[in-house]
């Protein structure tokens, strides 16, 4: 699509991922959202201006850009629309964006009255704004004197520097300047709480870092939109951060496992393992109501029928259902996913990370395979 | 009756309890057909087990029987005869419970936990639907071992609905897809979330006028309900409404809670939703307005159903485990309440 290169250069908020046509939407977007202040409302130019703003005018103390992705709330990097991103972010956004993926469309998330209302205080994007028009407490300044002026701040830390060198025109205190004494209402009010999300595609990119952060391991492209993020100024979602469902992540607790069936790898009728193999399930797959017996099927259909003719009450009749046999595998056990080949999507699948599935800090994976090493040769015979 | 031990706060508006609860949170709850001339509840629980409750006019319940599966019960659903209830669970398989026998079989079976089972009246044909976190959507006749029908879903299935003939089934990547099930079961359309945040619960809404079914609600974690027309007569019928979000503490963060389940009213076709933060509210959603908000209670709602005649609501107390492992606190009980609902219902006069 000739559309994608274009795509990629969309300016692009580093606090929420987020897409932006025009460069000075994403300005005003990150004033709006990310740099206003909760308290008087006042909208700041970068994140230290922010909380420097609120720690000399509120005496309170930010340590989170509102609105951010948890990897993306640091306050003290200084960007101001796309300038002042890390490289690195913006390699990664950068593959991300080229690098397949449905592209969503972004632009969606903000009304089109939003877009149009273009304040006349910026100009064209963040080189045409004029530094005098800022509240900066010392009047204009040239880009020139930035570098001097960064090294005079004390609350910048020096790893800040070589990127202050950069030629934008940020307003260089804008924390200082007199607060507006009316508070403004918030610029969106429908949008003020919790409505955008990072835009799926876009947000994956963090899985990776968000991972680290969280001490979990999650699948790429297991889910479009990884975290429950992004509430509006002041609220929260009172959900797990993983954007997983509440059952999802219940079930994975050590008591809400399926009850292994101990007499399941006796009980196991011998065709079983073919009700598994990925061509089955493609059979059945393809299998429509009046196709429903594909040739495929029609061997376990035999098999699995006479298994539910029994009653299914009792233990002689635990796991006569092919299906069944898989119950007593706890379902984030990363070793069946060689044999059950057709679940090699399924997001419970995933890497066991030591706590992450157990709250509690139970380790029934050695309990319940006493090998230690959740392996394979354990597993096995359930399959035989 | 009343909760003696949990004293006002676990039932602050007085509703009924109903007798021996599940032992943990419910995932299910549905009342019987109007096929059946008493009034039957079941729910099925994280305890792995289904109870059925037969419902007196007093609003006594008399637990009539219990079944249990080998992994907690996600979803439970009535043959359209009431006398046979169909349950899915984690252990990836779903089973028929005929309640006058006393018996359990199983009838269908995916590659994941089953999170929804409903079952399909149809004129020519009846059938069990399943949708699972294996991210397909099978249609069982309950007699033969395998599916009649297989159909992919794009992620693993977060929530479904099913009113003859329009089948929705909202999925773990904020997409919704509609079935109709005239004929036969076949996609309809995909259609694109009006929500930004993982769904959770759907409810099919029928036409006041024609009583067919003409959209659905979808509610998501993010305390907000949407309400969606199959084929909007003017793009400004749907729209969303925030819930689920108590007042924040001065200066402090609001809390947005999930939205547990929607019911709608079978008679006057106005909406309960239950959520996290333990309160439920009645919508008329032609008038957009909230009808009512009774008193939250301490602990999560995590369904709500209405019996068919739209006399009984009855929501269910438990930890949703919303706030994680590290909250559950299992000297909480789980309860189910009654509430005698015909009136609070009633929509707006217009």
């Amino acid at each position: 699509m000739g559309r994608k290169k274009k795509k990629a250069s969309k300016p692009w908020c580093w606090y929420c991922n987020r897409e932006f046509d025009d460069e000075k939407i994403l300005i005003q977007h990150q004033k709006a959202k990310h740099f206003k202040c909760h308290i008087c409302h006042k909208k700041l130019y970068t994140g230290p201006g922010l909380s420097i703003h609120c720690m000399q005018v509120h005496k309170e103390a930010i340590d989170k850009v509102p609105n951010s992705l948890p990897n993306r709330s640091n306050i003290e990097i200084e960007i101001y629309g796309m300038e002042g991103i890390p490289p690195e972010d913006i390699k990664e956004h950068e593959k991300q964006k080229t690098g397949g993926g449905k592209g969503s469309d972004s632009d969606d998330d903000e009304p089109a009255a939003k877009k149009k209302a273009t304040p006349a205080l910026l100009g064209a994007g963040p080189s045409t704004v004029t530094p005098g028009i800022l509240p900066t407490p010392m009047g204009p300044v040239p880009p020139g004197m930035y570098p001097g002026h960064m090294s005079m701040n004390p609350m910048m830390p020096p790893f800040m520097q070589p990127r202050m060198m950069m030629p934008g025109m940020r307003p260089l205190f804008p924390a200082a300047s007199v607060p507006t004494s009316t508070p403004s209402k918030p610029t969106f009010p429908a949008y003020s709480n919790a409505t955008i999300s990072a835009p799926p595609t876009t947000s994956t990119s963090s899985g990776s870092s968000e991972a680290k952060e969280n001490g979990e391991v999650k699948p790429p492209a297991a889910n479009s939109c990884p975290l429950v993020t992004a509430t509006g100024a002041g609220s929260k979602i009172v959900h797990p951060p993983e954007d997983v469902s509440l059952e999802e992540i219940r079930a994975r607790t050590a008591k809400y496992r399926p009850k292994p069936k101990p007499d399941a790898p006796v009980a196991q009728p011998a065709p079983a393992p073919a009700m598994i193999t990925p061509s089955t399930s493609q059979a059945e797959v393809a299998a429509h109501m009046s196709a429903a017996v594909a040739a495929a099927a029609r061997q376990q259909h035999a098999a699995a029928a006479a298994a539910m003719r029994r009653p299914m009450m009792g233990a002689p009749m635990m796991g006569v259902m092919p299906q069944t046999m898989r119950v007593g595998v706890p379902v984030s056990m990363p070793p069946v996913m060689g044999m059950l080949p057709v679940m090699h999507q399924f997001n419970l699948m995933r890497p066991i990370q030591p706590g992450m599935l157990l709250p509690g800090g139970m380790m029934p994976m050695g309990a319940m395979f006493p090998g230690g090493m959740p392996g394979l040769p354990m597993m096995q015979p359930r399959f035989r | 009756m009343f909760n003696q031990l949990g004293g006002v706060s676990a039932n602050p508006n007085k509703d009924l309890e109903v007798t021996s609860p599940p032992e943990d949170a419910v995932s299910s709850l549905e009342f019987s057909p109007p096929s059946v001339q008493q009034t039957f509840l079941i729910a099925g629980s994280w305890d792995c087990r289904v109870r059925c409750w037969e419902v007196e006019a007093s609003g006594k319940t008399v637990p009539k029987a219990a079944q249990g599966m080998d992994g907690p019960i996600l979803d439970v659903a009535w043959h359209d005869d009431g006398t046979k209830v169909f349950m899915a669970s984690t252990d990836k398989s779903v089973k028929c419970w005929d309640l006058a026998a006393n018996q359990t079989m199983q009838v269908a079976a995916h590659d994941a936990p089953v999170k929804a089972c409903h079952w399909i009246k149809a004129p020519n044909y009846t059938c069990l639907m399943t949708a699972s976190w294996d991210k397909t959507l099978k249609f069982w006749d309950t007699r033969s071992a395998v599916p009649s029908m297989t159909m992919n879903l794009s992620e693993r299935c977060y929530c479904a609905d099913v009113d003859y003939p329009l089948a929705a089934v909202g999925t773990a990547d904020r997409a919704i897809c509609l079935y109709t099930l005239e004929g036969k079961p076949a996609e309809f359309k995909r259609v694109e979330s009006p929500l930004k945040h993982q769904h959770r619960c759907i409810a099919i809404f029928r036409d006041k006028k024609s009583k067919q079914p003409t959209g659905f609600a979808l509610g998501s974690v993010e305390g907000r309900v949407a309400i969606q027309y199959v084929s909007p007569a003017n793009p400004k019928d749907n729209f969303t409404f925030k819930c689920h979000r108590p007042p924040a503490a001065a200066g402090g963060y609001q809390d947005i809670y999930a939205v547990n389940d929607i019911a709608f009213h079978p008679a006057h076709g106005t909406l309960a939703t239950v959520g996290s933060d333990g309160s439920f509210s009645f919508w008329d959603k032609d008038a957009r307005t909230k009808l009512k908000s009774p008193e939250p209670l301490d602990q999560p709602l995590t369904k709500c159903a209405f019996n068919h005649t739209g006399q009984i609501f009855a929501y269910a107390v438990g930890y949703d485990w919303s706030k994680g492992y590290e909250h559950y606190n299992p000297a909480k009980k789980t309860y189910i309440y009654l509430r005698a609902c015909y009136e609070d219902l009633k929509p707006r006069p217009s």
